[in-house]
């Protein structure tokens, strides 16, 4: 879509002008809703404490997952600009995933609907509400006089709260059957599972409480179930170092979690119930190890190490065909371990989960639909004629339905088929609420004026039921808000009083309707009998979901956590196999099933298992938007096999690979994934930890001229004289040099500093996205924006092709062990950003002072004055300097990373760099800067841990800390005086202010650990 | 016909002296002062070959100029960059142009003072070069810029902002001694050619180029005072040059021995980097000589003994240059740094085995045939060779500057690089550029230094041996001329 | 001025009139060659050159503004880099050097133009364009009445060609 049309459709200056009277309004009283305000507000007379160029932040819920995490949405003259999570709400306590934070993108999404449209001629053509509602309610009008009303169908994205009640009700007021809350993205069949253990659909797991831990392939720290929460309790098990559970994943490729493991049992796909039945003895260990084709001494040690474990937690998950078995056997195990109530706890359920449609439901339809019972169908957010894979015919079947309305905001492949389209608010711009915690209400509020004409869905069908006499009398309340409101308990006033943390008691309304039954269930093969050379492992992607994350470019260039791909498909494939197939990297091979085929470059990958290929969904939308159409669709090769409960198996056959010939550059951040003897991520097993024994690895002191008195702070590493403007070629000199204290560069008065702790990290990513959402960051890799010249012009990611990804901070995974390609490997995640050294090698090389030092230790980097010889980045170790090749920034350029409303987001306090000048991580400058005035203002010092960066804020394992080295009372003083804390490439002098944690490995007692 | 009174003996003494710039070449083709005059300037008259060529020149020229602009407004982006490979073909062209540039001051200033006489007959040719082959590669700091159109913040210039240049970066350095260099060998070249002025000017019948050879040679008269200065004033700024020389491409090295990158961060660049000057400086002197000594039939000037000479230089600097790589990977094994070894290992047979093994090819295995005479002394091998020479050390920087950065300290970032079509445009413009001025050249001022020339022809004298003056050749180093090369 | 000018084919025949007219001391005189003949040097027998001594002021000159120049940049607005000192003098060195060249070079042809007396607008008379082809010419300014015995000088020298002009 063109800027010329956004500019002839898009936003016009009054209307954000608008928002901030909206943003306002809401603020001062929960009042008037936003197309309520006519006039232009001046700014002369301020209704309120908004001033321009202040932020104004409204806490709110997220509804990026069915999690339903706190956020706060910070919102600058009237536009929603960075959200972060909210500390008080009990799911997320203040931290926020990749996709969280990408919601952003979906409110500014370029391919939203701008307005209502309706299907003329083949094509969707804008209208006006009131036409588009006319037409939506004389549709049902007919349904109800056919008096088929009973065969309408609705859909809608599974949210939680009180929404799907209301929408139940509405529903039913015109005879229609209660909604299908459809989530592709959620592991059916394992809320099925927990419901029918513990209860609940989806207990809280309590990783502190467990000695070992083992993952029947649920992927707990990305994508399977509430990602940020498990990631909190994780990291704070794994941060108790000596009493850390060990975890042990067991699946065919190990995913982000099982990178995270201490032990991976690579089973065959599907073979897993075998080990959980060595585990309860129901298998000889021979027996188990000899069906899942795994190493029975490993497999042994696993089972001795079980039963020995004081609390062990035993999950499973991940879409595998006929894992009715594999949950019953994992419950049975976790009832007699006693795991339920100690690290299984259902009185802390997540609410999120409840409620869900098994994607049978949907599926049941399609025999309905293709017999032309179905006179209408509703969609709203949910995408299943994507997420449906062609195997089970959703959208052949819904194509045949006579009506089709949409009430998606974006663009996808279901709303492309549709007749009408009423585009929803996003959930940034509408009233509603969640119950992720029984008994606690998380609210949802509008943060700043809706972008386009979009209207709520809620207030939608409230208008359609005013228009109806029937059930006019019904909804006599003005709009969904009211309703709410009124709802809330304390009504208005307690809506006040909640507002501002979005937290209150109550109870979101409960559906009444009754489950309809499921349909005769698909039943997926053995896997072994079905035809093909491998077994094929699809799994939704970790930051694009089933999809929903594929047209927002920041989570289409966040490179995956596991594989570092962005923007393509890829086919792992363990090298060993590979090379039997005579394949490399980014060579092009077909894999195909009895349910389609697709062809994508091979991916190199060592967790996975030789007969496995794994392929990741998400990606490949045709109709969803600019950006969705990067990569091919995986669910193409998806045979229709489902579960007992009703779950869609996406792992559930074999498939045949072959060579297809001809090659295409992978768009992948991944350099070499060895580390090459320059001990950049580094452990220490637990043991020499409890011995205390810092041992090992590097003798440091020898790195440094002079002795420990030259540290301008113990831990902190400083500049010795030699190299600190002190007496020049005496490394014996006591002089400090510029950090000392009279010195006149004021340099030992403040060093702004960095820990991040390896033992917390799981290399999830989300300060990646963080930190382009905070520092206004382009993506690079969309298609258009690779110059047409480039000779190796593969598409989307033609950009990354070149390694010209901008990420200022980046997660680097090594491997330990297994070069022999066997599955005994360790993975070493590390983010990497600006080290923001006291002795930067980047500064002496600038011709023009565009990089220096500045006096609170931050490597400073001068945008206006940079010429652009990237000497510095030669000279950067870290290799953590970024230069712009194109114009991003300008409009009228095909590079240019935002497209409107995409600049909405834009943060204020940033630059966006200009073409043709080097940037880097600042340690989010602007953010000292604010937090220094603001105390400047109040006329007090600095707080310890008064602010933080946009990583560490956002972190879900709390692995980034920062602050001021300089000042004892900061938290980040303490950690780096930490035994495991080390600076990388010390030998090079450059005195980094980030100090790295080592990670704590633990072996298994059995065997010894992975490298020793 | 009156007596003419014989000069005392001191006076026979005195003249008797050697005539020293003569010492070791002669030209028993050149017969007397008027021979040189009337066979040099008889180049200076254009040809259609000439100018088929210049529009050949031309023609590259606009095709780099164009692939430039281009590149100014869409972005560096457009060029092969794969960070971490930040620098690519244009410094890689940089340091060759400048290298090339060496031969030129090397000839004429350092032989000058060795007083090697085989320079005589060159050396005008390598000093044009000289001076164009900086024009050339100053262009490529300013054209690899982000923002080139900021490159005079590099120069210290007086503004209003007070901000000046960070003097401890090496490209401050460079932006000195570049400028510098350019500054005194043009200024070298130009004194050179000042008498030579004169000659074209009394020698030109047509009025307007005489008028302007006329301002060009600044009133010169051939007067013993003007010629006594002179003489003194040449060899100072000989002196000045030579280490001027071996200055420039240390500084240029600078650039990389001063950086922390593996493969950079070394202390025998500044030497190696002169020797890889002059190296390709006189393959250059060899690629642009041998075709003009046959197309301006001046064989009996530049003789085989000359290139013979040349050669042998060559032969040596490709020996040092030798010396220096096997110490590079001396170092590399021996510095027990695990970023050195493995980089040396990937440049060696990883993934950039071609380009050095081109390079070494180039450099060292072929220039040892130079060990033969018949080699040296067989103009097409030498020129064949030369070719070689250029190419080989083109890869030489290439080979320096790319694989280091592709595999730096940081594995996660370890990359390739390829260039693409604005790279190779704006190279092949370089040589349109750098040919563009030396076609001109050729063509308007002569390629052979004539009053130099002339020091070293048989002077007319009145009366033969004993009459004084010492007139037959000096005792020969090399071969006598092999029989009807001139023709 | 008045004066003689005397062209020479051969160059001993040109050394030999030199030898005699230092001899006969009939006043000045300047003698063109095309080229710089050791022979014609020794046979006149000036002094050295006067250009080495603005060869010398100019590098000394040069050296101290480059090593200056570069100092108060650096300390004119103290931003530290790489925590190395604000003016650090080894490595301007550098600068010490290419300015020294450049200062010191551009001195030296100052002070050949100096010393050897050009560039000249006109020629003065005397001067042949034969000189720069092939032949040598003397030109001497007698007193007047020396300007017989001056030619005859010449003529007996061996000159080929010998006329008076003013």
């Amino acid at each position: 879509m063109s800027t010329e049309e956004t500019e002839s459709k898009g936003i016009k200056r009054r209307d954000f002008l608008k928002a901030v009277g909206g943003g306002v309004a809401v603020a001062a009283t929960i009042g008037c809703e936003s197309d309520k305000i006519e006039k232009l507000i001046p700014y002369l007379n301020s209704p309120d404490n908004t001033v321009p160029g202040v932020s104004t932040y409204y806490a709110t819920t997220c509804r990026g997952c069915a999690a339903s995490c706190g956020l706060i949405a910070e919102t600058r003259d009237g536009r929603t600009i960075k959200l972060e999570g909210n500390p008080d709400h009990p799911v997320n306590r203040g931290a926020l995933c990749a996709t969280g934070q990408a919601e952003l993108q979906a409110l500014y999404n370029p391919d939203r609907y701008r307005s209502p449209m309706i299907r003329k001629g083949g094509k969707l053509v804008a209208a006006k509400w009131d036409d588009a509602l006319q037409l939506f309610s004389q549709k049902i009008g007919e349904v109800r006089s056919r008096s088929v009303a009973a065969n309408a169908v609705f859909i809608n994205q599974h949210e939680s709260g009180s929404f799907p009640a209301f929408l139940d009700q509405w529903l039913g007021e015109f005879g229609m059957p209660a909604h299908f809350s459809y989530d592709a993205g959620v592991d059916y069949e394992a809320v099925a599972a927990h419901t029918a253990a513990y209860g609940v659909a989806w207990p809280r797991f309590d990783f502190t409480a467990a000695s070992l831990i083992i993952s029947f392939g649920a992927d707990f720290l990305d994508g399977w179930g509430p990602a940020v929460p498990q990631q909190l309790d994780w990291a704070d098990a794994r941060a108790k170092l000596t009493g850390a559970p060990r975890l042990v994943f067991v699946g065919p490729r190990r995913s982000l979690t099982g990178l995270n493991a201490d032990t991976w049992i690579d089973c065959k796909p599907g073979t897993e119930v075998s080990v959980a039945r060595a585990l309860s003895g129901q298998m000889p260990v021979a027996q188990a190890a000899q069906a899942c084709g795994v190493d029975a001494k490993r497999l042994q040690d696993v089972v001795d190490e079980y039963h020995a474990a004081k609390a062990s937690l035993v999950l499973a998950g991940g879409h595998v065909a006929r894992a009715a078995e594999l949950f019953a056997a994992v419950s049975a195990l976790n009832h007699a371990n006693g795991a339920i109530g100690t690290t299984i706890r259902p009185d802390q359920a997540l609410l999120g989960y409840e409620g869900i449609t098994a994607p049978a439901q949907l599926r049941g339809l399609v025999d309905r639909m293709n017999a032309g019972s179905v006179p209408l169908i509703m969609v709203r957010g949910a995408n299943p004629a994507y997420t449906m894979p062609r195997s089970t015919g959703f959208a052949a079947a819904m194509a045949k339905v006579p009506f089709k309305v949409s009430f998606s905001s974006i663009m996808d492949d279901t709303s492309e088929m549709c007749d009408l389209i009423l585009p929803d608010h996003h959930s940034l711009e509408q009233w509603g609420d969640a119950e992720p915690i029984r008994g606690t209400l998380s609210l949802q509020q509008p943060a700043m004026d809706p972008v386009f004409e979009s209207l709520a869905t809620s207030d939608a069908l409230i208008r359609v039921a005013k228009g109806d006499p029937a059930t006019a009398a019904k909804y006599a309340f003005p709009d969904y808000r009211s309703w709410l409101i009124a709802r809330m308990p304390g009504g208005e006033e307690g809506m006040r009083q909640a507002l501002p943390k979005a937290i209150a008691a109550g109870t979101a309304l409960a559906r009444t309707a009754p489950k309809p039954a499921l349909p005769s269930i698909a039943a997926a093969p053995e896997i072994a009998s079905t035809t093909g050379d491998m077994y094929l492992f699809v799994y939704h992607h970790p930051v694009l979901g089933a999809g929903r994350g594929a047209n927002k470019p920041w989570l289409q260039e966040l490179p995956d956590p596991v594989t570092k791909l962005t923007w393509q498909t890829v086919v792992e494939m363990h090298p060993l196999t590979a090379l039997k197939m005579g394949l490399d990297n980014s060579d092009l091979v077909t894999v195909s099933t009895g349910a389609g085929k697709l062809i994508a470059p091979v991916y190199l990958y060592l967790g996975i298992r030789q007969d496995t290929v794994a392929i990741a969904t998400g990606r490949g939308q045709m109709h969803a938007g600019r950006y969705a159409k990067a990569g091919e669709n995986a669910y193409d090769l998806v045979p229709l096999a489902e579960n007992a409960a009703g779950g869609l198996a996406l792992v559930s056959t074999k498939a045949s690979v072959t060579k297809a010939g001809g090659s295409i550059l992978l768009a992948t951040t991944e350099g070499s994934a060895r580390q090459h003897l320059r001990d950049i991520a580094r452990a220490i097993p637990v043991g020499e930890l409890e011995g205390g024994a810092e041992h090992h690895e590097e003798p440091e002191e020898e790195h440094f001229q002079g002795d420990a008195s030259h540290e301008f702070l113990p831990g902190l590493r400083s500049p010795v004289a030699t190299d600190a403007q002190g007496d020049f070629g005496d490394p014996t000199s006591k002089d400090k040099g510029m950090y000392a204290p009279d010195h006149w560069s004021n340099m030992a008065k403040r060093r702004w500093a960095m820990t991040i702790d390896l033992a917390r990290c799981t290399g999830c990513a989300a300060c990646v996205t963080a930190c382009y959402a905070e520092n206004n960051i382009p993506t690079v890799g969309a298609d258009w924006q690779a110059a047409q010249i480039l000779p190796d012009r593969t598409g989307f990611g033609a950009n990354i092709t070149r390694s010209r990804e901008m990420a200022w901070i980046r997660l680097e995974r090594y491997y330990e062990g297994g070069e022999d390609g066997s599955a005994d490997f360790e993975t070493r995640f590390i983010p990497m950003m600006c080290q923001h050294c006291g002795n930067a090698p980047c500064e002496p090389v600038c011709p023009v002072y565009a990089t220096y030092h500045a006096p609170d230790g931050l490597n400073v980097q001068v945008y206006n004055r940079c010429v652009g010889t990237r000497y510095c980045s030669n000279n950067c170790p870290y290799k953590v300097r970024y230069f712009n090749w194109f114009g991003y920034g300008e409009p009228h350029r095909a590079q240019y990373a935002f497209p409107e409303p995409l600049n909405w987001q834009l943060n204020p306090d940033v630059t966006v760099r200009g073409k043709g000048v080097m940037e880097k991580c600042s340690m989010c400058v602007q953010r000292i800067r604010g937090a220094e005035h603001r105390a400047k203002l109040e006329n007090r010092p600095l707080r310890p841990d008064e602010f933080t960066t946009a990583c560490a804020e956002a972190c879900p394992s709390r692995a980034i800390t920062f602050g001021d080295a300089a000042d004892d009372s900061w938290s980040v003083t303490r950690l780096i005086k930490d035994k495991r804390a080390y600076h990388v490439f010390e030998e090079l002098n450059t005195f980094t202010a980030v100090v790295y944690l080592k990670k704590v490995n633990h072996p298994s007692p059995a065997s010894e650990p992975a490298h020793a | 016909m009156a007596t003419i009174t014989r000069p005392e003996t001191e006076d026979v003494e005195l003249l008797r002296r050697p005539n020293i710039p003569s010492a070791d070449v002669r030209l028993p083709a050149v017969k007397d002062y008027e021979q040189v005059d009337d066979e040099i300037t008889a180049t200076l008259h254009p040809t259609g070959q000439w100018f088929i060529g210049l529009g050949v020149a031309i023609a590259f020229l606009i095709v780099g100029a164009l692939a430039w602009t281009y590149q100014i407004y869409s972005g560096l982006g457009v060029a092969g960059y794969n960070p971490p490979v930040m620098w690519g073909v244009y410094i890689v062209t940089f340091v060759f142009w400048v290298g090339i540039g060496h031969a030129g001051t090397l000839i004429s200033a350092i032989l000058y003072l060795f007083r090697a006489g085989f320079r005589t007959t060159i050396y005008r040719c390598a000093e044009a070069m000289t001076v164009f082959a900086i024009m050339t590669a100053g262009l490529f700091p300013i054209l690899h810029l982000g923002r080139p159109w900021k490159f005079f913040w590099l120069i210290p210039y007086p503004n209003w902002r007070y901000i000046w240049p960070q003097m401890k970066s090496p490209l401050i350095w460079d932006v000195f001694a570049i400028l510098t260099y350019l500054t005194i060998s043009a200024t070298f070249l130009y004194i050179g050619l000042v008498p030579d002025f004169a000659i074209l000017r009394d020698r030109e019948k047509n009025p307007i180029r005489k008028r302007i050879f006329a301002q060009l040679a600044l009133g010169w008269r051939n007067t013993d005072r003007e010629w006594r200065h002179f003489v003194r004033a040449y060899l100072f700024l000989a002196a000045f040059s030579t280490p001027l020389v071996l200055s420039v491409h240390s500084v240029v090295s600078f650039d990389f021995a001063m950086s922390d990158v593996p493969g950079w961060h070394t202390t025998v660049f500044p030497p190696y980097f002169v020797a890889g000057a002059i190296y390709s400086g006189i393959g250059m002197v060899l690629t642009i000589i041998i075709p003009l000594r046959k197309w301006f039939n001046l064989k009996h000037y530049v003789t085989i003994n000359d290139l013979d000479a040349a050669a042998k230089l060559a032969l040596f600097t490709s020996l040092i240059v030798g010396v220096s790589y096997a110490n590079e990977w001396f170092v590399a094994w021996y510095s027990g740094s695990p970023a050195e070894k493995q980089f040396f290992a990937n440049r060696l047979w990883g993934q950039w085995w071609w380009a050095s093994s081109l390079l070494y090819t180039c450099n060292i295995c072929l220039p040892l045939s130079l060990f033969s005479q018949w080699c040296r002394r067989n103009t097409t091998w030498l020129f064949i060779l030369s070719i070689f020479i250029n190419i080989g050390m083109w890869f030489e920087r290439f080979v320096i500057v790319v694989p280091s950065l592709s595999h730096e300290f940081e594995p996660w970032q370890w990359a390739g690089y390829r260039p693409t079509w604005v790279d190779y445009a704006i190279l092949c413009g370089s040589f349109g550029w750098f040919s563009m001025w030396f076609l001109l050249f050729i063509k308007q001022f002569p390629v052979i230094a004539l009053t130099e020339i002339k020091e070293i022809v048989k002077p007319r004298l009145k009366f033969s041996h004993p009459r004084g003056i010492d007139t037959t050749a000096h005792p020969l180093p090399f071969m006598p001329d092999t029989p009807g090369e001139f023709d | 001025m008045r004066g003689v000018i005397g062209v020479f084919r051969e160059l001993d025949t040109t050394c030999d009139a030199i030898a005699v007219l230092k001899k006969k001391k009939l006043g000045e005189f300047t003698v063109y060659s095309p080229t710089p003949r050791h022979e014609i040097e020794h046979a006149i027998d000036k002094g050295p050159s006067a250009v080495r001594m603005f060869t010398l002021i100019g590098g000394l000159a040069g050296v101290t503004f480059g090593y200056w120049i570069a100092i108060w940049i650096s300390d004119y607005w103290p931003i530290v880099v790489g925590g190395k000192a604000i003016a650090s003098w080894i490595p301007y060195t550098v600068f010490g050097f290419e300015v020294m060249i450049l200062i010191g070079g551009l001195a030296t042809v100052a002070g050949l133009f100096a010393t050897a007396r050009f560039p000249r607008i006109t020629h003065t008379v005397g001067y042949d364009s034969r000189f720069s082809y092939g032949d040598y010419g003397v030109w001497i300014e007698p007193a007047p009445d020396k300007m017989q015995e001056a030619e005859q000088l010449l003529r007996d020298a061996g000159a080929t060609e010998v006329r008076v002009e003013r």
